[in-house]
C-alpha cells in the first residue's frame, strides 16, 4: 500500500525585501523558505494511517524543485514518510500550477499510489489548484478542502467531509485512487525534532529528471503553462488617517479633506 | 585477673555455649541479609546506563566526609532538623563505632593476635563517650518525633500535587509509618541499651571492677541506682539483663539486616550520592552520547547509575518540595515526588533477578510510579530543588532528560513546538528576521562596532529578550550608552548571533539547542575580542558553562561585575545618589546558577539605594516561572503564576519603591504581574540597568532618545 504526498517548499518573506530585477518574483535573498503549511498536515494525515495500518503502508513525499527544496523533504523524512523524491529540471523554471501539477501527475503514474494528498493551497502562490489540476491529468476523482478522512490504505473506497461555506459540511464518498487537497487543522501535525531531521539527513532522496517521468522539455516550464506572471508589485499604501482634536476641530479637518477630493475630482 | 583486665565491657558473662553460639548464628545471618540487600541495590544502579565520572575518587570521598562531618547540607533552612541529626548521627556514628571496637577485639584480634585493648582507661573513657553518645541519640530522635508528630510542617507532608486524592500513590501512608518504625527502632535500641546496663550495674554490684567504676556511665549509673532504691536485687537483675541482652541485641542485628531494605539505606546512599555530586548538575546539561539510539530518557534504565542513586538517596526531607516554584504556585509538581515515583518504579522494576521487558520499563504516563508530562512540562528548570537539596540529588538533568523523549515525541503544548520551529527557522524565539536583531542599535546617538568586522575588547552578547523585546531593547539601549560613555570598545554580532539555547536546551530540545550552540561558537570564532559580556544570565549560563562542550571556551560575564568594575576605576560615577528603597530580585541564571548574589548588591549599595531582601533570596530566590522555556508556554488561567506568587511578596516590604531585576525575562515577566497583582502605582519594576542610568545621568548629547 502506497499514500504519495505532494509538498511544496514554500517561500515566505523576510522583513524588508526587494523584487527581482525582471520584476516578476520577490529576490530570492529575501526569502525565509519552508515546508508549505497545509502539506504538514498532509503528510501528518498519511504518516497518521501508516501507523494506524495493519499491513505495510509506504509513504512518499514528492516535491518538485531544485536542491533548496531537500531541506523540507528531509522534514517529511524526519516526520515518518519512507521515502522522498525530488523532480526537477532546469526546464521547469517558471511552471505554473498546472504544469507542476502535470510533474506531479506523471511522478504519480511512476509510484502507482493507493491514494494522493496534496495540501489545499500552498502559503506563498495560493493557486489552490495544483492537487486538483494533478488529478485531472491522472483523470483520477478528487476532492478539495478535506477537513476529515475515514480511509483505509487499500480500501476501494474513502470517506471524507470537506469544508463548504457558511460551516457546512459535506461528506463525500469517493473511489480511490484519488487525489485529496487537505486541509488546515485535520490533525495535529507532529513536531520533528531536529535530531530526527538530522537522522533524516542520513536517508536518500531520489531525485528524478524530466525523462525519468516520461515527460518533454515543453510540457512544462512556460511552454508548458497555461498562465504566466506579468508582473509583482506592492500596491500604493491606503492613506488611512486618525482625525485628532475635538469635535469642531475633528469636524473642520474633515471638511477639508472633503474638499481636497471634491478639488482632485473636479 | 588484675585490676585493669578486671574493668571492662561484660560480653557474654551468665550464657551458655550453646547461647552464644546461637547468637552469632543469628548475628551471621543479619548480615548475610544485609549484604544480599546490598548485592540487590548495587545489581540495580548497575542496570542504569554507563556513566564515567571526571575527578579522582579521593577528592570526591574527602567533599563528601565534608559535607557529612559538618551537616553543612543538612542544617541548611532547617537548623533544628539538622541540629537533631547532628545528634542523631554522631550519637549513632559513635555507638556504631563502640561497637565495632567490641568486636574487633573479641572475635578478630584477641582469638587471632592475642591482642587485648578494651579494658582499664580506655574502656572507661569509652564508656563515658558512649554514654554521651546515647544521650545525644536520643535527644535527637525525641526531636525528630516533636517535629513529625506535631510541628505539622508542609513540607513532611507527604500529599502530591501531581496525583488526587484516592489515586493509589496519593499520599503515601506507608511512608509515614516507616519514617515512625525507624524513630522508634532506634529509639528502643538506644532506650534499652541503658536499661540493660543499669541492670549488668545491678545485677554485679558487688564486683568492684563493675560497681566502682559505674560513674563512667553516668546514665546507666543514674538508672542502676534508681533500680536498687525500687528494690531489684542482684538475682533479678541479672534476669532482666539476660533477657534484655537478647531483645537489644536481636534489634540491633534486625537493624543491620534491614539497612538495604528500608529508608535507613540512606545512610549508605545518600554519602554516595553526595560522593558523586556534580557542582554544575544544573547549569551543564549532559550531552547525548552518539550512541545512544534515543535522546531522553523513556525507561527507567535510561537514567545513567548515578541518577538511580539519586533516586535511592532521597530522604523526603521536603526541602526540593518546599523551594519549588512550580508546587508553590500548585502546579502539579514536585521535584521530590518525581524522584520518589522514580525510585518507586525502579524498586518494583530493577530489584528483581530478571529484568521485565521493555514495556514495563516505561516512566512516562500516569500509573504509579510513572511520570505525567504535566509535571514534567511544569518544572522551570529553576535549580531551587537541586541548589537545597541536602544529599546531592539532581532532579534538573532527570526532568530534562525526561523531557528529551517528549520533545522527540511531539508530547508538549502546541506553542512550545510553535516556538520551537520558530527558533529554528529563525534562530530567534520571536520569529522575527535575523537582520532586525540589532535594530535597537539604530536609535543610538553613536554607532555600536560590528564585532564582525572590526576587532573589540568586549564582544556584548545581547540575547533575544534584549535584541527585539520593546521594553528590553530600551534597557540595552541604555546599556551600550554606559558602556559607551565608560569608553568601553565593545561591539555586537548583529544577525550574526543567535538565540543562545539555554532554554531551548532545558526545554529538551536538544538538536536544536546544538544547532544554535554551534552556529554561535561559529559567531564568536569569526570575531575578534578579549572577552564576553552579557545582560542576559540565561545566554551567560550557557555561554559560561555549556559553550565549552561545543569548543567556545570564553572569558565570560555578567553586566553587573563588569558594571561594578567600571565604577571602581572610575569609569563611571555616581553624580546623583538614589535614595530609593529598592528590593533586589536575584534571577536563577545569575544567582543559584553562577553565584552571582554580590555584585548588584554591591552596586545598588554604590547608587544610594536602600535594599531590603525579601525572604527568599539569594540561593533561595523565587523562579519568575521564565525558565526551563515556560516563557513560551502560557500558564494554565486562573491560577497564580510564580511571578504573581513573587510579586506578593515583594509588595509586603512597606515602603517599597522599586523592585529590581538584572535580567530581561525578569523585566518582562515581573512588569506583567506587577499589573496583574493590583500593585501598579505602589511600586515599579526595573532593571539595574536603568537604575544605573538614573544615577548616572548621560552626557549631553549622549543621551538615547526615548
Amino acid at each position: 500500500m502506497k499514500i504519495l504526498v505532494a509538498v511544496k517548499q514554500v517561500a515566505a518573506l523576510d522583513e524588508d525585501f526587494a523584487l527581482r530585477d525582471d520584476g516578476r518574483n520577490v529576490d530570492p535573498d529575501f526569502l525565509i523558505r519552508d515546508l508549505n503549511e497545509w502539506d504538514d498536515f498532509s503528510l501528518e494525515e498519511a504518516v497518521k494511517m501508516k501507523e494506524a495500518a495493519s499491513q505495510p503502508v509506504e509513504v512518499v513525499a514528492v516535491s518538485v524543485g531544485s536542491g533548496e527544496v531537500d531541506e523540507s523533504l528531509r522534514k517529511c523524512l524526519a516526520k515518518g514518510a519512507d521515502r522522498a523524491v525530488r523532480i526537477w529540471d532546469p526546464a521547469i523554471e517558471d511552471s505554473d500550477s498546472i504544469a507542476i501539477a502535470r510533474v506531479l501527475a506523471a511522478a504519480a503514474r511512476r509510484e502507482a499510489p493507493d491514494m494522493m494528498f496534496a495540501g489545499v493551497q500552498s502559503s506563498d502562490q495560493s493557486f489552490a489548484s495544483t492537487g486538483i489540476a494533478a488529478a485531472a491529468f491522472l483523470g483520477w476523482p478528487h476532492a478539495a478542502v478535506v477537513s476529515h478522512l475515514s480511509y483505509s490504505p487499500g480500501a476501494t473506497r474513502a470517506v471524507l467531509r470537506r469544508e463548504l461555506e457558511g460551516g457546512l459540511l459535506h461528506e463525500v464518498e469517493i473511489q480511490c485512487p484519488a487525489v485529496l487537497t487537505i486541509q488546515l487543522g485535520i490533525n495535529t501535525p507532529r513536531y520533528a525534532s531536529l535530531r530526527s531531521i538530522k537522522q533524516a539527513a542520513a536517508k536518500p532522496i531520489e531525485v528524478l529528471s524530466l525523462a525519468d517521468i516520461g515527460l518533454g522539455a515543453d510540457e512544462v516550464g512556460v511552454a508548458g503553462s497555461l498562465s504566466r506572471v506579468r508582473r509583482m508589485y506592492v500596491p500604493d499604501r491606503g492613506r488611512a488617517q486618525l482625525i485628532e482634536g475635538d469635535a469642531a476641530q475633528q469636524a473642520a479637518r474633515l471638511a477639508e479633506i472633503i474638499r481636497e477630493f471634491k478639488g482632485a475630482a473636479s | 585477673m588484675s585490676r585493669t583486665d578486671a574493668v571492662t565491657r561484660i560480653l557474654f558473662e551468665a550464657f551458655g555455649a550453646a547461647e552464644v553460639r546461637i547468637f552469632y548464628l543469628i548475628g551471621y545471618a543479619a548480615i548475610a541479609v544485609f549484604f544480599y540487600g546490598v548485592y540487590v541495590q548495587v545489581r540495580k544502579y548497575r542496570r542504569g546506563a554507563a556513566l564515567v565520572l571526571d575527578g579522582g575518587l579521593w577528592p570526591r570521598f574527602g567533599a563528601m566526609l565534608s559535607s557529612l562531618l559538618s551537616h553543612r547540607t543538612i542544617e541548611r533552612r532547617d537548623r533544628a532538623a539538622g541540629a537533631a541529626h547532628r545528634l542523631i548521627f554522631y550519637g549513632f556514628m559513635l555507638l556504631f563505632a563502640g561497637t565495632a571496637t567490641i568486636t574487633l577485639q573479641y572475635d578478630i584480634l584477641e582469638p587471632l593476635f592475642g591482642i587485648r585493648f578494651w579494658h582499664g582507661e580506655f574502656y572507661l573513657v569509652f564508656s563515658l563517650i558512649l554514654d554521651v553518645a546515647g544521650v545525644a541519640l536520643i535527644a535527637g530522635l525525641l526531636y525528630m518525633m516533636y517535629r513529625r508528630g506535631w510541628l505539622e510542617l508542609p513540607k513532611l507532608d507527604y500529599a502530591r500535587p501531581d496525583r488526587e486524592p484516592g489515586d493509589p500513590d496519593f499520599n503515601r501512608p506507608q511512608y509515614r509509618r516507616e519514617d515512625w518504625a525507624f524513630l522508634w527502632l532506634l529509639l528502643i535500641i538506644a532506650c534499652t541499651g541503658y536499661v540493660l546496663e543499669a541492670a549488668r550495674l545491678v545485677w554485679l554490684q558487688d564486683r568492684a571492677g563493675v560497681w566502682d567504676t559505674r560513674w563512667w556511665s553516668p546514665v546507666g549509673a543514674l538508672l542502676a541506682q534508681g533500680m536498687r532504691a525500687l528494690g531489684l536485687d542482684a538475682g533479678s537483675a541479672g534476669l532482666l539483663r539476660h533477657g534484655l541482652w537478647w531483645f537489644h541485641g536481636l534489634i540491633a542485628l534486625l537493624l543491620i539486616a534491614l539497612i538495604p531494605y528500608t529508608k535507613v539505606k540512606h545512610v549508605f546512599t545518600s554519602a554516595a550520592s553526595l560522593m558523586v555530586r556534580d557542582p554544575l548538575a544544573a547549569q551543564r546539561l549532559a550531552r547525548i552520547p552518539e550512541s545512544q539510539p534515543q535522546p531522553g530518557a523513556a525507561k527507567i534504565t535510561d537514567f545513567n547509575w548515578k541518577q538511580l542513586l539519586n533516586l535511592d538517596a532521597c530522604t523526603k526531607c521536603g526541602r526540593c518540595h518546599e523551594a519549588c516554584p512550580a508546587r508553590a504556585v500548585g502546579a502539579p509538581l514536585s521535584p521530590r515526588d518525581v524522584i520518589l515515583s522514580l525510585r518507586e518504579f525502579a524498586q518494583a522494576t530493577l530489584e528483581s533477578g530478571a529484568i521485565p521487558a521493555a514495556a514495563e520499563l516505561d516512566v512516562h504516563g500516569k500509573a504509579p510510579g510513572q511520570v505525567a508530562m504535566e509535571t514534567l512540562w511544569s518544572c522551570r528548570t529553576c535549580m531551587a530543588c537541586v541548589e537545597i537539596c541536602p544529599v546531592a540529588v539532581e532532579h534538573v538533568p532527570i526532568i530534562v532528560q525526561m523531557r528529551r523523549k517528549l520533545v522527540e515525541d511531539g508530547a508538549m503544548d502546541p506553542l512550545l513546538t510553535k516556538t520551537l520551529q520558530t527558533i529554528h527557522k529563525t534562530g530567534n524565539s520571536f520569529g522575527e528576521s535575523k537582520r532586525k536583531r540589532g535594530a535597537w542599535s539604530k536609535a543610538l546617538p553613536f554607532p555600536v562596532k560590528d564585532a564582525r568586522k572590526q576587532p573589540v575588547d568586549v564582544l556584548w552578547f545581547v540575547g533575544d529578550y534584549a535584541s527585539f523585546d520593546p521594553r528590553n531593547q530600551k534597557v540595552s539601549q541604555l546599556f551600550a550608552s554606559l558602556l559607551h560613555e565608560a569608553g568601553v570598545d565593545f561591539g555586537i554580532l548583529f544577525d550574526g548571533e543567535s538565540n543562545a539555547g539555554n532554554d531551548v536546551r532545558r526545554v529538551g530540545e536538544e538538536g536544536l539547542y546544538e544547532v544554535l550552540a554551534q552556529a554561535n561558537v561559529n559567531a564568536l570564532a569569526g570575531a575578534s575580542f578579549k572577552s564576553v559580556v552579557t545582560t542576559d544570565p540565561h545566554s551567560y549560563n550557557t555561554i559560561r558553562n555549556e559553550y565549552p562542550d561545543f569548543g567556545g571556551k570564553y572569558e565570560i560575564e555578567h553586566y553587573t561585575t563588569l558594571a561594578k568594575r567600571l565604577f571602581a576605576e572610575g569609569r563611571l560615577q555616581v553624580t546623583k545618589p538614589l535614595k530609593y528603597r529598592v528590593t533586589f530580585h536575584d534571577p536563577c541564571h545569575l544567582g543559584r546558577f553562577n553565584k552571582g548574589y554580590d555584585s548588584p548588591r554591591e552596586l545598588l549599595a554604590l547608587l544610594g539605594c536602600e535594599l531590603i531582601e525579601m525572604g527568599r533570596c539569594r540561593a533561595n530566590s523565587f523562579c519568575c516561572g521564565a525558565g526551563g522555556g515556560r516563557i513560551w508556554v502560557p500558564d494554565p488561567v486562573g491560577a497564580e503564576k510564580p511571578a504573581q506568587n513573587r510579586m506578593r511578596e515583594a509588595a509586603a516590604i512597606p515602603g517599597l519603591e522599586v523592585y529590581v531585576v538584572s535580567c530581561p525575562k525578569d523585566l518582562t515577566m515581573f512588569e506583567d504581574a506587577l499589573k496583574t497583582t493590583g500593585n501598579e502605582g505602589k511600586f515599579v519594576v526595573k532593571e539595574l540597568i536603568e537604575l544605573i542610568r538614573e544615577a548616572v545621568p548621560a552626557r549631553r548629547g549622549d543621551a538615547v532618545p526615548a
